[in-house]
C-alpha cells in the first residue's frame, strides 16, 4: 500500500513537473488607446503579472517565452484539443489559420520574453497589439483577423527548449471585431428643420405678402379712387384722405344755355378757379350777391 | 389734407428712417462680402456637396445691401420733394429688394439645415472623398487636412469614424494606419510626433475629438450673418416701408 501511495506520488512528482497549470489571469482589451479595437486587430494588456508566482519551472523569465492564442469561434475548442501534442506551436500555421477548406481558426504568435512583461507593467510595454504584423505568411506571425469575427486570447507560458506548454491565463471575453460598414448607407438626406429657418421663413412670406397687399391698397386709393371723389358734395369731406377737394360745380337752375359761372363772392380766390368758370364780359344770369341768404347758401 | 405740422414731422420721421436703413442696407452688404470671401476657407465641404446655397445667399444678401443703400438715398430725396410719383417709385423699388432680400435669408436658413443639421452629410462626404484621386477629392482632402490639424481633430463625430466605416481612404492605404496622419499631433518642423502612438490610438499622441462641431459652427456663423441680420434688416424696413405708405397717401 505505501509503496503504491510512493509510486503514484513520484509519478504526480514528475508529471507535476511538465503539468500546464492555469493562472489566475484573464487577458483584457486596453480600456484607453482609441484604436483598441479596429476591424481585424486588438490591442491587449500585456501578460504582466501572470506568470510571476510559478517555480519549479526549466527556463528562467529570461528565457521563457510568452506565446498568444487568438481563436475564433471554433478556434477555442480546436487549441483545447491540440495544446496537448507535443508539436502545438506548428499546429496552425498563420496563412492557413482562417482560410483552408476545414480551417482551425486559432493561430499562435510569439509574444515576447517573459521579462519583457515586468511586473507591475512598465510604459514602453503596457499594450501587445494583435494583427500588428498585417497579412504576413511566416508560420507564426502576428496576423491580422478576420474582419468582424468575435475573437478570444489566451497567454501561453512556453519553454523555448523544449517547446513544452508551462502555463496558460485562461481564455479572454468573446472580442467582436468591427465589420466595416459601408459610408453609402450613412443617410443623408432629411436632416430636420431648425427652429430659426421656421421663424424666418414664416415671418418674412407673412411681411412680403402684408406688403404687397398694403401697397396696392394704397396705390388703388390714391391713383384710381382720387378722381371719382370730386363729384362727392362738399359736405362729405374725407378729412385729409383724399386729394385736395375742389369747390364742387352744379346746376341747381334748369337754365337754357347752362354756362358755368363762379360766384362773383369768390372771384378773387383764383385757386379755386379754371378758366372756363370765370365771369365773362356780358352779364349772365348772376346772383345778386347782396342777397345774404344766397351768399350763404353758395358758400355752402 | 393733413395739417402742415403733421406732415412735416412724417416727413423727418421718415427721412431718419430712411438714412437709418442706409447704413443697415451698407451694413448688410459689408456682411455679405465677409461671408462670400469666405475666410474659413471651408466653402469646398459645402460646394462638392452641392448645397452652397448660404453663399448664394450671400451673393444676393451683396446686392441687395446696395440697393437698399441707394433706394433710400433717393427716398429722402422723395421724401423732400413731396411729389407722388418719386414715392411710388420708391415704395415699389424698395419692395422689390425686400423680396429678393427675403429669398436670400429664407435660401440660406433652409441651405445651412440641409448642411449641418446632423454630421451624416459631412461624415459620408469625408469618407467618400478624402484620399480620392479627382478633382473633388483634393478639394475635400486639402480642406478636411487644414482642419484637422488647425482644430486638432479627427473625422466627423471622433477618431472612430475612420474604423468603423469603410472608406476612400482605407481602400487606398490599407488598414496599417487606421486614420489619416494629420490626425495625430506634430512638431514644429512637420513631422508626426509619435507614429506608433498615433497608430494605436494613444490620445496624448494624436486628436480624438471630433471636426463636425467646429465645421458646424463655422457655417452657422455665416448664415446667421446672412439670415438673422438680414432678417433684423427686413423687419426694419417693413415698418419704414408703412410709414413711407401712410406718406404717400397723404401726398398730393
Amino acid at each position: 500500500m505505501e509503496a503504491y501511495i510512493v509510486l503514484c506520488f513520484i509519478s504526480m512528482l514528475s508529471v507535476g513537473i511538465q503539468a500546464q497549470s492555469t493562472v489566475n489571469c484573464t487577458p483584457v482589451v486596453t480600456p484607453d488607446l482609441a484604436a483598441r479595437i479596429t476591424t481585424n486587430s486588438v490591442i491587449l494588456n500585456p501578460p504582466s503579472c501572470c506568470f510571476g508566482s510559478l517555480t519549479g519551472l526549466n527556463c528562467t523569465s529570461d528565457k521563457c517565452e510568452v506565446w498568444l492564442v487568438a481563436a475564433v469561434d471554433t478556434g477555442v475548442n480546436n487549441f483545447n484539443t491540440d495544446k496537448t501534442s507535443t508539436d502545438f506551436l506548428s499546429k496552425s500555421p498563420y496563412p492557413s489559420a482562417f482560410s483552408n477548406s476545414n480551417p482551425k481558426n486559432y493561430f499562435l504568435t510569439k509574444a515576447g520574453l517573459q521579462n519583457d512583461f515586468p511586473c507591475p507593467s512598465s510604459s514602453t510595454a503596457s499594450y501587445f497589439r494583435v494583427g500588428a504584423d498585417g497579412n504576413c505568411i511566416t508560420t507564426s506571425c502576428n496576423g491580422v483577423l478576420p474582419q468582424g469575427s468575435t475573437a478570444s486570447f489566451k497567454y501561453l507560458l512556453v519553454d523555448p527548449a523544449s517547446k513544452t506548454l508551462l502555463a496558460e491565463t485562461k481564455w479572454s471575453d468573446n472580442i467582436t471585431l468591427y465589420t466595416s460598414k459601408d459610408p453609402g448607407s450613412i443617410s443623408d438626406s432629411f436632416a430636420g428643420r431648425s427652429g430659426a429657418m421656421v421663424v424666418i421663413t414664416a415671418i418674412l412670406s407673412v411681411a412680403m405678402a402684408l406688403l404687397l397687399l398694403l401697397l396696392i391698397i394704397a396705390v388703388a386709393l390714391c391713383c384710381c379712387g382720387g378722381e371719382g371723389k370730386e363729384q362727392r358734395p362738399a359736405s362729405q369731406r374725407l378729412g385729409s384722405v383724399m386729394g385736395s377737394f375742389r369747390i364742387p360745380r352744379y346746376d341747381t337752375h334748369h337754365l337754357k344755355d347752362p354756362a358755368p359761372y363762379d360766384n362773383p363772392a369768390y372771384e378773387r380766390e383764383r385757386k379755386y378757379t379754371t378758366a372756363d368758370t370765370l365771369p365773362k364780359s356780358s352779364a349772365t344770369t348772376a346772383v345778386n350777391p347782396a342777397s345774404q341768404d344766397d351768399i350763404k347758401m353758395q358758400k355752402m | 389734407m393733413a395739417s402742415g405740422g403733421g406732415m412735416t414731422w412724417l416727413m423727418i420721421i421718415l427721412i431718419i428712417c430712411n438714412a437709418f436703413a442706409s447704413a443697415a442696407g451698407l451694413a448688410l452688404f459689408a456682411l455679405a462680402i465677409w461671408v462670400a470671401v469666405d475666410g474659413y476657407r471651408l466653402y469646398p465641404i459645402s460646394g462638392v456637396s452641392g448645397k452652397d446655397d448660404i453663399f448664394a445667399g450671400a451673393w444676393i444678401a451683396i446686392f441687395t445691401g446696395f440697393a437698399y443703400f441707394c433706394t433710400t438715398i433717393f427716398g429722402i430725396y422723395a421724401a423732400l420733394k413731396k411729389r407722388r410719383s418719386l414715392m411710388l417709385a420708391y415704395l415699389i423699388i424698395m419692395f422689390i429688394i425686400f423680396i429678393f432680400e427675403c429669398a436670400s435669408c429664407i435660401t440660406a436658413a433652409t441651405n445651412r439645415d440641409y448642411l449641418v443639421g446632423n454630421s451624416n452629410l459631412v461624415k459620408k462626404q469625408m469618407l467618400r472623398y478624402y484620399a480620392e484621386n479627382s478633382d473633388k477629392g483634393a478639394q475635400i482632402t486639402n480642406t478636411w487636412n487644414r482642419v484637422m490639424q488647425d482644430v486638432q481633430c479627427c473625422g466627423a463625430d471622433s477618431a472612430l469614424d475612420w474604423i468603423e466605416y469603410n472608406s476612400t481612404f482605407r481602400q487606398t492605404y490599407g488598414t496599417t494606419y487606421p486614420w489619416p496622419l494629420n490626425c495625430c499631433k506634430r512638431l514644429s518642423s512637420f513631422e508626426v510626433a509619435d507614429p506608433e502612438g498615433c497608430k494605436i490610438g494613444q490620445s496624448s499622441t494624436m486628436f480624438t475629438t471630433g471636426c463636425f462641431n467646429y465645421i458646424e459652427s463655422v457655417f452657422s456663423r455665416y448664415t446667421w450673418a446672412v439670415s438673422w441680420y438680414g432678417f433684423s434688416v427686413q423687419m426694419f424696413v417693413f415698418f419704414l416701408l408703412l410709414i413711407a405708405m401712410v406718406y404717400y397717401t397723404q401726398l398730393g
